[in-house]
């Protein structure tokens, strides 16, 4: 019955993730419902959708970290990817004496941290964090950092586990002006030279237009999904977000009128 | 069983004190001595996944294990650290799989085993002589059998922190973001409590169930303030618990003291503490 699906389906052959009818409850309260979506392999790929959408509650479902119904598939043969995750607030004891070096070695290194880091793992944290313009923070305590600078940190610990997917949970949340430049255009050239997929939760759709190849409209459930060009329009945005999505279109409709908010974009239109 | 005389011998020659001359002295040392670095190690951990409230339930489980050993005719030597084991493991199966909060869970559990141990002691009114025993313990009385069972699980403990203390502080940290990281959390947190179940139950011995909690956590409380990374944190809990066993021993020997071992090892330990808080406040008026 093609009248039951309503909405069209982009279905390119290969995917890193798919979500096969996904469906969360919690306390006999529906949070997301049969949720088929894929990312492309490639892809950066956008989770929009308002507040209480279920966007988090996907990614945690990805991660394994909260039960589900339905199946998660991962690429065409079906091996779990690594996975490289930012979350978009790290829940931690800012007490705990531990350096940036310290934080970016301790998944990798066999030997206990008693004995230091490792000169290689060491050279590897560094690199990881001069990536994301962070290599100043290497001798730092990780909890007295800025919520900005523990952004950039938990980007570098995730590029440096060379994932096949990014996992990222609002990236700019508390991520202060350089550091949003750097979740645009770094993660942009990455993605390219090194072919992973970016998986990101995001409420700015302005940034989501001009940085986004695939999106997913989610309030509970799927609502649209496809290339931004396709999926953004009037009608989707009504669907999910409400009334007044006038006011974010004329800014950040795809085409020739659109304008990124992000300030990489800024300055990008400007020069 | 192996003759430990050498070992006795040895460690009186190296701590040259009067009172170490004395052969229960030199047991009690060798038994404070494998004791603390493994309060150390397994205390760090403690602090960062802020299991005190846990440690606690454990200790408070070992009468009801010593009873329960006397109830079912089996040495108690065995039953309490076996009970320990499983209360250990039974706090952490329901902390994982419940909408409890973790503190509620172990205050159930806390509850009934103390309940359980007070109802065997009330009705045998010989066993409350032991209860004694057991709320302030008595290094003094280590016995050569519970130093080479201490040496084992030293040799166990030490191992399974030297593979496992990164992952473990990454799981302290977040654990979904260690899980993300390939980190097998649920089979560490497991071991990791089992342990820690285990080594409580020989604290018990030495400092009795009231401080040991305090073995654990002070020394590692004392570290987090003078370390500034966790390599250091390591060294630092460890030289504060070795010295505090040792300058607590010898302290509660001197004729002036004549103090409770464990008692006077857990006030160096805390006095360790004060230290570190003036560390910290002279730190804050540095500028960075």
């Amino acid at each position: 019955m093609a009248a039951a699906d309503p909405l069209p389906r982009y279905r390119p052959a290969e995917f890193a993730v798919r979500f096969d009818e996904v469906t969360v409850e919690r306390g006999g309260i529906s949070i997301l419902d049969r949720v088929s979506a894929i990312a492309p392999k490639g892809s950066c790929t956008a989770i929009i959708g308002p507040n209480g959408a279920g966007k988090t509650t996907l990614l945690l479902a990805l991660l394994g970290e909260i039960d589900y119904r339905g199946r998660i598939v991962f690429g065409a043969d079906g091996r779990p990817p690594r996975i490289g995750y930012v979350p978009q607030r790290l829940a931690f004891d800012r007490g705990m004496p531990l350096t940036v070096a310290e934080f970016l070695a301790m998944g990798f290194q066999k030997k206990p941290l008693w004995f230091g880091i490792d000169t290689a793992l060491r050279r590897r944290a560094m690199e990881a964090l001069t990536l994301v313009k962070a290599d100043h923070l290497a001798g730092r305590i990780v909890g007295a950092l800025s919520g900005g600078e523990l952004q950039r940190v938990l980007l570098a610990l995730a590029l440096r586990q060379e994932p096949d997917l990014l996992v990222l949970d609002e990236p700019s949340a508390g991520v202060d002006f350089q550091g949003e430049l750097i979740f645009c255009e770094l993660l942009d050239d990455l993605r390219r030279q090194r072919g992973f997929t970016q998986l990101m939760v995001s409420h700015d759709l302005a940034t989501v237009t001009h940085h986004a190849t695939h999106v997913i409209c989610l309030n509970r459930k799927v609502a649209a999904e496809g290339p931004p060009r396709q999926t953004l329009t009037d009608d989707n945005l009504t669907a999910i977000f409400g009334m007044h999505m006038g006011l974010v279109n004329s800014r950040s409709m795809p085409g020739d009128r659109a304008v990124c908010s992000a300030p990489c974009c800024q300055e990008r239109s400007d020069a | 069983m192996p003759d430990l005389s050498p070992l006795y011998n040895l460690l009186a020659q190296l701590l040259p004190f009067d009172c170490l001359q004395a052969r229960f002295m030199q047991q009690a040392l060798a038994g404070l001595l494998l004791l603390a670095p493994m309060t150390a190690a397994m205390g760090i951990l403690v602090v960062n996944f802020r299991m005190s409230f846990f440690a606690d339930a454990i200790s408070h489980s070992a009468f009801a294990g010593v009873a329960l050993g006397l109830l079912l005719a089996l040495d108690p030597d065995w039953t309490m650290p076996a009970f320990g084991l499983l209360v250990g493991l039974g706090i952490m199966l329901m902390q994982r799989s419940s909408n409890l909060s973790s503190d509620t869970v172990i205050g159930v559990f806390f509850s009934a085993m103390v309940a359980f141990g007070l109802a065997i002691v009330s009705r045998d009114r010989s066993l409350a002589r032991d209860l004694q025993r057991f709320l302030y313990g008595d290094i003094l009385t280590i016995s050569d059998g519970q130093i080479i069972a201490l040496m084992g699980l030293f040799l166990t403990l030490m191992t399974f922190q030297a593979l496992s203390y990164n992952r473990l502080l990454y799981i302290g940290l977040n654990p979904t973001l260690a899980r993300a990281h390939r980190v097998r959390v649920a089979a560490l947190q497991y071991l990791f409590a089992g342990l820690l179940a285990l080594i409580v139950m020989f604290a018990v011995q030495a400092v009795g169930v009231l401080l040991v909690t305090a073995l654990l956590i002070v020394p590692a409380a004392s570290a987090r303030n003078f370390a500034r990374s966790a390599g250091a944190m390591f060294w630092w809990t460890l030289l504060i618990s070795l010295s505090s066993a040792v300058a607590g021993l010898v302290l509660s020997a001197q004729d002036w003291a004549r103090t409770a071992t464990g008692a006077t090892v857990i006030l160096v330990a805390c006095g360790w503490f004060a230290l570190s808080m003036l560390a910290v406040a002279h730190r804050r008026e540095q500028p960075l």
